[in-house]
């Protein structure tokens, strides 16, 4: 029971895409992340070159195409909400899929890139630019688990059929949390790999 | 009240402010003791009162979330508790081990009770907060999965909400967290790690889902908001408290000899342990403001937006306050921590469950209110009481800044006793505005017994 | 008609727009790799934070479709995102000045 009505998905009143309740929750992740990203950017101030240094070990390119995947993912979830939007949820289910994919090749990768780490030594104790490198990565890998689980469930409703013009609440919510996943990285990615 | 069986809460909150009142008689006695070493000594010695002023605290607050519980999920539920019976005997049961606990505490000496009670067995005596003999702690046990088995039963019976599903998270937590009270690793550096898990994991952790839907609860009755708003609200702030506190447990990690990562860890996410309460309190104000109704229970809304306040001030604000390792490389173990600690308790939990017993208490008593008379009296208590508490709390934070001045930062520190002596003076307004929380605990207690014109309960 | 045609141009856009902004997000990121590669320093620092700012708006304001959203949200993202790269921007120019 709301006082007044909600203008539909595809309507050009400003509307805020998904539940404010997970809106909430996105601050919450954002400024979770924006301290750490602080703080490792002030710690880095003072100890340059111990981080210029450690920071040659990254697999850069690792990360780059870590960043096109989650990219493409997010723009494949785009699609999705799209079809979904002209009624078309369970043709659009396949661009969810490949969201999904896209989500599991990133974690593959930076699986991959762990392994090398950590047969080179590098452990959250090995040096303070690794700690936050590790620190940093695994709680957005942690945080892409969770969009794909979420992802997943949207898979399924797409699939059933439950989404459409008039019932895009969960869709748009859950396809939202998984853009600040891939906001995350879009941060990550220049702070950590690249910036020198 | 909806439902009969609700009544069995009524014990358990009587218990519960009995016992408050104990907590704060010891309390009291510590107080003085800061001041006149001797006082009471060799009869109750400083370490034995702060025993029972502490085991006291944790235990009334015990019995009143599990008063709350009784009282909450038979209504949430839409059903009869699932064995009044047994709730009763678990009072019964659960009181007793706790005087005898607190007996034990004040006529034997500890190495003799720990002797006596079979400490050799399984050694789980001797630490903070964690005093009781292994047989009490068997008890607490026995009676928290009783007490759990009872109310999940009739939650599984009937409807199933927002608010009872975080309510039992909350409980069935702090049953599994206690279980780490009987871990008790050899290694120094485990022991203090894995003791975090009982004490940190419940007041920073599983205590505040207790403490959102005990909050949810009272307010969906008091201002009628719609009940998805409140339950959306609900899952937003123990998601925040979630994500901020399980990793902010680091922020115990610091200097115990755990790896140096858990001072980034632990300064980084509990730093924002503070925003859960930040939401409570915009919560609490946001649905009051947004009421449906004018509920004849005033005192209740004051609980309520004033736990919201000083929860968020005590463990938000002042727990910031020392969190961040570089401050608390200073402050660690000081009377920051008491001051810290004294607003927090008080404001989260203490008030959390006043909260809800100035609720129920007069429904179980056959009203929907009690009289404008006895409610005025009720505010006075709370305004007495959460006074008494900023002063105490800003009477320790000036004691802890002189504290950490004069032993650890100056250039010539001082041995800890010669500081205490400098701080003493702290010390005496503490006592003073111990006492003025006391007497706001009497005119609580007298609230009760106040008449005067009731509104009939409307259910 | 089409899949494509049937898309309505609300909130959430075109499957062409969509097309345009994951090209200019990938080339974005080549580009942050490219220099990525380079010996680095403020003013590479500077661009690729300009870079990362660039594609966090496409993701917030038309992925996310906050384009449409009321003013507040617009403002918290938009902020976070200027907030977060300028931190990061004092940061840096704290460690290379003396």
């Amino acid at each position: 029971m709301t006082s007044h009505a909600l203008p539909l998905p595809n309507s050009t009143e400003p509307r805020l895409a998904g539940d404010l309740a997970i809106w909430f929750f996105i601050m919450a992740e954002l400024l979770a992340f924006a301290v750490f990203f602080a703080a490792y950017a002030f710690t880095r101030a003072a100890h340059v070159e111990e981080f210029n240094l450690a920071q040659q070990a990254l697999n850069r390119n690792a990360g780059a195409i870590n960043t096109l995947l989650l990219l493409t993912g997010s723009a494949f979830v785009v699609r999705a909400v799209q079809g979904a939007l002209a009624g078309e949820a369970r043709r659009a289910a396949p661009w969810m899929l490949a969201a999904i994919a896209s989500g599991v090749t990133f974690l593959v990768v930076k699986m991959v890139e762990y392994s090398a780490a950590f047969d080179h030594g590098v452990s959250l104790s090995s040096s303070t630019f690794d700690m936050f490198y590790l620190s940093l990565t695994f709680f957005h890998f942690m945080h892409v688990i969770l969009g794909l689980v979420i992802l997943s469930v949207l898979w399924l409703g797409l699939r059933a059929g439950r989404y459409g013009p008039h019932n895009m609440n969960g869709l748009e919510s859950g396809a939202a949390y998984w853009h600040m996943v891939d906001l995350l990285w879009l941060i990550l990615f220049p702070l950590v790999y690249v910036i020198h | 009240m909806q439902y009969k069986s609700q009544a069995v809460a009524k014990p358990y909150f009587i218990a519960a402010i009995g016992l408050f009142i104990g907590q704060i008689v010891f309390g009291l006695i510590m107080g003085l003791q800061y001041v006149i070493g001797d006082f009471l000594f060799p009869e109750i010695p400083f370490n034995v009162a702060r025993m029972v002023h502490t085991n006291l605290l944790i235990v009334w607050l015990l019995f009143g979330f599990m008063g709350a519980a009784y009282y909450m999920v038979p209504e949430e539920s839409e059903t009869e508790l699932y064995s009044p019976k047994l709730a009763i005997a678990l009072f019964w049961i659960f009181l007793t081990a706790g005087a005898l606990t607190v007996l034990g505490y004040l006529f034997v000496p500890y190495a003799t009770l720990a002797q006596m009670t079979g400490n050799d067995l399984l050694a789980t005596m001797g630490r903070e907060f964690l005093e009781q003999p292994l047989p009490t702690k068997l008890g607490i046990v026995v009676v928290a999965l009783a007490f759990l088995f009872n109310i999940t039963m009739t939650v599984l019976k009937g409807r199933k909400t927002a608010i009872s599903t975080v309510l039992l998270l909350g409980l069935w937590g702090l049953a599994i967290f206690f279980l780490f009270s009987f871990y008790n690793p050899h290694n120094l550096v485990k022991d203090k790690y894995y003791w975090w898990w009982v004490v940190h994991l419940w007041v920073e952790g599983v205590w505040e889902l207790i403490l959102g839907a005990l909050l949810a609860f009272v307010l969906i009755k008091v201002t009628g908001v719609d009940r998805e708003v409140i339950e959306k609200w609900l899952y937003v702030i123990i998601t925040l408290t979630l994500i901020t506190g399980i990793i902010g447990t680091g922020h115990h990690y610091y200097w115990i000899g755990a790896p140096e990562y858990w001072q980034w860890w632990g300064s980084i996410f509990s730093a924002l342990e503070p925003i859960p309460f930040f939401a409570m309190t915009v919560f609490a104000f946001n649905m009051v403001n947004r009421r449906r109704r004018e509920h004849p229970n005033k005192a209740a809304v004051l609980w309520a937006l004033g736990t919201g306040v000083m929860a968020f001030l005590g463990a938000g604000v002042w727990g910031f306050l020392h969190t961040l390792a570089p401050v608390n490389y200073y402050t660690h173990g000081s009377q920051i921590t008491a001051a810290h600690g004294h607003m927090a308790f008080y404001g989260a939990y203490v008030m959390v469950v006043l909260c809800i017993i100035s609720y129920a208490m007069p429904i179980l008593r056959g009203r929907a209110a009690n009289s404008n008379k006895a409610q005025v009296c009720e505010m006075w208590s709370f305004w007495l009481m959460t006074v008494a508490m900023v002063f105490i709390t800003l009477f320790l934070t000036a004691a802890g800044i002189l504290q950490v001045w004069l032993q650890r930062v100056s250039d010539t520190p001082m041995s800890f006793m010669a500081t205490q002596d400098q701080v003493a003076l702290f010390y005496w307004m503490r006592e003073w505005a111990g006492v003025m929380f006391f007497v706001g605990l009497i005119v609580y207690v007298i609230s009760f017994f106040i008449k005067g014109e009731t509104k009939a309960a409307t259910q | 008609m089409s899949f494509t045609e049937n898309v309505a141009a609300g909130s959430h856009g075109t499957p062409a727009g969509t097309f345009r902004h994951w090209l200019v997000l990938i080339v974005a990121t080549l580009l942050t790799w490219q220099l990525g590669e380079s010996r680095g320093g403020g003013l590479l620092t500077a661009i690729i934070l300009g870079i990362a700012m660039i594609k966090g708006a496409v993701i917030a304001f038309d992925f996310m479709a906050l384009r449409h959203a009321p003013l507040l949200w617009r403002c918290l993202l938009g902020g976070w995102l200027v907030l977060v790269c300028s931190l990061i921007g004092l940061a840096y120019w704290k460690g290379i000045t003396p």
